[in-house]
């Protein structure tokens, strides 16, 4: 946590706690130009519900993405537009209740994963994710955040991850990881090119993910480091929607790697981990950052590309990738891991909506910490699930921790026997061993 | 050699140059080419239904434009030899033979004949307006339309009123569809109207038995289709915003766009552009001036054939006041706003996890 940061917590701690007065004052304050214009130009045409995987799973007209916005409107309104002002005025508009934002919780938190599937198909380019995000800014500040996204955002201030894990824990894995590869993970060396990033659950779940990283980074011949002081890439700050906590979370990688004097920063296989960093982190740290941002995908397919690393042989049976939505639709990457799965798969196919127009795993945007969300979960599940059965995949492929999380629990919820599979790992297991030809060439 | 192509030939017209015409209109109209024989065949065929052709509240510019052009007119001379059993204008008859005429056309043909007409018909007064030996033109459509094939509103008075029903219209001028209303009819407006257009309907009525197809103002969709200014050789002009601002300035010797001097020529419908006048020599744009859109109802009274299609109909005299208001009342809106911003963000507290939950411990 930064100084200052930390003064603020402790000064003001005892004279506050979540109200419907701070949730009104901070809607009030990250009310915008691009809000102001984005309600403005509304054409009520409805598409947005047909591009939200809430609605088109269970039919609800409330899970419109727009529809759940309507507290952000109505303060808009009240506060900002002309005949808002003069209705206020005049009695004839109502203000915004606690009862009625507590009752915009499912719609807010349960039913969005800020999948950006909306704002793409606006068609007056209204950029509803974003309005989400500020709208979670009151509804967090008025107590009526998930509890489970609570307790995740708790764990990650005071304990370091949201999943509650101390640095101890990350030491214990990377004695096995170099036990199993023979190989060193380094440890806060400055000046080296890579800092490598973890999210908890590939720390607990997937720890295949860090021994793939150090047999790429050996093969490739780069130099890498982990920070013992910033290791979590998750941020649970942006998922809650405090931009303040998001900050604080934030600043604890940039001022790591910045001290480290890192060349990249390589963003986990997580989606939101990604977006946090690299397109909400600068704005949030209000400064660009001394150092890169990339993801783990697109550090490979340099790779790739500069013929660092090469592949041996290919996975048996028709493989398919899922699009992890804040990598691809919010994020911009969505070549590489289509370059990476040619190396490594036969038979790749695609899903019939994929890409920037993949459908969301149903638990991004905090939804996969929120206990409440289980049953929208699975009911929004059936969609990716319908587009396995379609393209006959027999292994999932994906790039994000918490995509593979939910996958997977959504496939053994229906019965569906299909391995879920990170594709950093495929890649190190084909790795082509040629690093003793690359010394000789070198030396 | 039937009558028609003796006429033809004995004004020097070859069966060739007649055949040449006649697959000229048919792909004019877009009809296969087989169809200019077959309108040869049936324009040359040796009786023809007759043409009845009445003139009511109108200049006779219509008839002069299909007549007397120029000289020889094709079309002219199918006109001719057409069974033109009643024409006051041009029938040597006058008088009570001239009406005897007409009643004896009207009664032999009845169900038969075509119905030509241009100009419109006053209604004012009971129709006293315009009258031919004593019955007004009201009474004389009444009684001869019934008995009509077909009706063609020839120029833009008979389609739409014209300049007879222009503002304040004094006689109560009004198109013939507004009295004719349960016969085939076709419009043919224009100020006056494309001769061409006329000779293409009637050939087609006589090879097919029926008009050829119509848009929703009945006018036929083969010559009224598409704009004057989609059709327009200046357009390369417009799509660059190359405007004559003047009659008499560097742009208008160039030749660029005349949008700017109130060419009508985006909103007219009519086939000048490319059939063009005076056996196919030029039109009114090629000329330098713009279109004032004839063809178009309402075009007398639509503002000046020189005010540009984008100013204005009737501008306000508040809209300066009106703007300003709107300005004050933004700028009054904005500042507000931004006062109220700036007082939210002012008295922002940084938010901490201890303020993810209420105090109270309300909701847990």
């Amino acid at each position: 946590m930064s100084s200052t940061a930390l003064q603020a917590h402790n000064s003001t701690r005892a004279t506050r706690g979540a109200s419907l007065e701070r949730a009104v004052e901070v809607l009030k304050e990250v009310i915008d130009a691009p809000i102001a214009s984005y309600f403005s130009s509304c054409v009520h045409c409805g598409l947005c519900a047909e591009a939200c995987l809430f609605y088109t799973e269970t039919g609800e007209p409330k899970y419109t993405p727009i529809h759940k916005l309507e507290p952000l409107r109505r303060v808009w309104e009240r506060e900002y537009t002309l005949l808002g002002r003069v209705k206020k005025w005049l009695g004839l508009s109502k203000p915004l209740t606690d009862e009625e934002l507590g009752a915009w919780r499912e719609l807010v938190y349960d039913s969005c994963t800020m999948c950006g599937r909306c704002s793409l198909v606006c068609p007056v380019g209204n950029d509803l994710v974003y309005m989400i995000r500020k709208l979670r800014e009151g509804m967090a500040l008025a107590g009526h955040a998930p509890p489970g996204v609570v307790a995740a955002t708790r764990r990650t201030v005071e304990i370091g991850s949201p999943m509650g894990i101390r640095w101890p824990a990350v030491a214990a894995q990377i004695k096995h990881v170099e036990a199993e590869t023979g190989l060193k993970v380094p440890i806060d060396q400055a000046g080296a090119e890579y800092m490598l990033l973890l999210s908890s659950m590939e720390i607990i779940n997937f720890p295949e993910y860090l021994s793939a990283i150090a047999r790429i980074m050996h093969v490739a011949g780069k130099t890498w480091t982990l920070c013992s002081e910033a290791f979590e890439a998750t941020n649970s700050g942006i998922q809650i929607g405090v931009s303040d906590i998001a900050r604080v979370i934030v600043a604890r990688v940039v001022n790591a790697a910045e001290r480290l004097q890192v060349k990249t920063v390589v963003s986990p296989e997580c989606g939101h981990a990604y977006f946090a960093l690299r397109w909400d982190g600068p704005n949030l740290m209000g400064r660009p950052f001394g150092f890169e941002v990339k993801h783990v995908l697109e550090v490979l397919d340099e790779f790739r590309v500069q013929g660092l690393i090469r592949t041996e042989g290919f996975e048996e049976g028709r493989l398919t990738f899922h699009d992890p939505c804040q990598i691809v639709r919010r994020g911009g990457v969505i070549e590489p891991q289509r370059h990476l799965m040619q190396m490594i798969a036969r038979d790749f196919v695609e899903m019939d909506e994929t890409g920037k127009y993949n459908w969301c795993c149903g638990g991004g945007g905090g939804v996969s910490a929120n206990e409440e969300a289980e049953g929208l979960r699975l009911a929004a599940f059936k969609r990716k699930k319908a587009q396995l059965e379609a393209c006959g995949a027999q292994t999932l492929v994906t790039a994000c921790a918490n995509c593979r999380i939910v996958l997977e629990e959504g496939l053994e919820h229906y019965q569906m026997a299909l391995p879920v599979v990170g594709l950093t790992e495929l890649v190190a297991k084909h790795l082509a061993q040629d690093d003793g030809r690359r010394q000789d060439e070198e030396g | 050699m039937n009558e028609l192509q003796e006429r033809l030939a004995w004004r020097g017209i070859s069966r060739r140059g007649f055949l040449k015409y006649c697959t000229m209109l048919a792909s004019l109209m877009a009809l296969p080419p087989a169809a200019g024989q077959a309108m040869a065949e049936a324009l040359a065929r040796a009786r023809r239904p007759a043409v009845i052709w009445l003139p009511f509240q109108e200049c006779t510019g219509c008839l002069e434009s299909i007549t007397r052009s120029h000289t020889p007119t094709i079309e002219g001379l199918i006109f001719d030899a057409l069974s033109l059993d009643y024409s006051e204008t041009l029938m040597a008859a006058a008088g009570h033979q001239a009406e005897q005429a007409l009643k004896r056309a009207v009664e032999d043909n009845a169900g038969r004949f075509i119905l030509v007409i241009d100009g419109s018909v006053p209604t004012g007064l009971n129709g006293a307006y315009s009258c031919i030996a004593g019955r007004s033109n009201l009474d004389l459509l009444r009684e001869v339309a019934p008995k009509a094939a077909v009706v063609i509103a020839m120029g833009s008075c008979a389609a739409f009123g014209g300049i007879p029903a222009a503002r304040p219209n004094p006689t109560g001028a009004v198109a013939i569809s507004e009295i004719v209303r349960d016969k085939p009819l076709v419009n043919i407006p224009g100020c006056p109207p494309i001769p061409v257009v006329m000779t293409g309907v009637i050939a087609h009525y006589l090879t097919f038995g029926s008009l050829p197809e119509l848009d929703r103002l009945r006018r036929p969709r083969a010559f009224y289709g598409e704009t004057i200014h989609d059709r327009c050789y200046r357009r390369p002009f417009y799509d660059r915003g190359l405007f004559a601002k003047s009659f008499d300035d560097e742009g208008a010797r160039q030749g660029w766009c005349l949008f700017e001097l109130g060419c009508k020529g985006p909103v007219t419908y009519n086939a000048c552009a490319h059939v063009k006048w005076n056996d196919h020599t030029s039109f009114p744009i090629e000329s330098g001036h713009g279109c004032i859109g004839c063809s178009e109802p309402g075009f007398w009274d639509a503002g000046g054939f020189y005010r540009p299609l984008s100013a204005p109909a009737g501008p306000l005299k508040l809209a300066a006041g009106a703007v300003a208001a709107g300005a004050a009342v933004g700028v009054a809106v904005a500042i507000a706003n931004r006062a109220r911003k700036g007082a939210a963000r002012a008295a922002h507290v940084t938010a901490t996890v201890a303020d993810l939950e209420k105090a109270d411990g309300g909701e847990r």
